[in-house]
């Protein structure tokens, strides 16, 4: 859901970015490993990063 | 990360003094691109005070959560300069400036400080969060960079 297009807009931003967020989270909520994660590489963290979302989807699939 | 949750890390770092910046999807609905997302990232200024100051702050923004413990300053000014920490709801990710762009300072990529809630928000350029999207191989930070070149007008240099 988070690939749909980037919608721009007027008024205040923060609210409609945290509401945006609250309808995404009822949608499809992710869950995630809880703890500390360290990378020697931003490349390293964003490979990590892709990896532990498509788990992320994958997990939603099955529930 | 849910609204109050948002809230309650971004004072914390306020209160701690931690010099940081928002970066990411996060400083693109403050800047009014929205998207969704469940995480917030930060870059933070490497200095050894600075750095110090985040694991404080994040102690205070979770003091339930034994794992917040785990993020240490030592690692971040040493081997390891990006932190993942996942709290209950959503991700926090921090890193050191990208080291391509190490000869600007954090401050010159700096936008506006805005309130939310009464929480003071540092956010990044749109000019600087739009090279760091650029920047990225994923193919969502490729349309996110191209939603901030065309909101912003934008163009390479």
């Amino acid at each position: 859901m988070n690939s749909a297009p980037v919608r721009a807009g007027v008024g205040d931003a923060f609210e409609r970015f945290v509401r945006h967020c609250a309808r995404y989270r009822k949608i499809a909520r992710r869950r995630y490993p809880a703890g500390v994660f360290k990378f020697r590489s931003l490349e390293e963290a964003q490979a990590a990063r892709e990896a532990e979302s498509a788990r992320a989807v994958s997990d939603q699939g099955e529930e | 990360m849910n609204r109050d949750e948002l809230l309650r890390a971004l004072r914390a770092l306020e209160v701690q003094g931690v010099e940081y910046a928002l970066i990411g999807a996060t400083a693109m609905g403050f800047h009014g691109l929205i998207r969704a997302t469940e995480a917030v990232d930060l870059v933070i200024r490497a200095t050894p005070d600075n750095v110090a100051r985040l694991p404080r702050a994040l102690q205070a923004a979770y003091p339930d959560d034994p794992n917040v413990e785990d993020i240490r300053a030592e690692d971040l000014l040493g081997d390891h300069p990006a932190v993942r920490y996942y709290p209950l709801n959503g991700e926090i990710f921090f890193r050191h400036p990208d080291p391509t762009r190490r000869r600007r300072k954090l401050r010159d990529d700096r936008g506006p400080n805005l309130r939310a809630e009464g929480v003071r928000v540092r956010l990044i350029t749109p000019r600087a969060l739009y090279h760091i999207k650029k920047a990225s191989v994923r193919p969502l930070d490729q349309r996110d960079a191209a939603a901030l070149r065309e909101r912003f007008q934008l163009g390479d240099d």
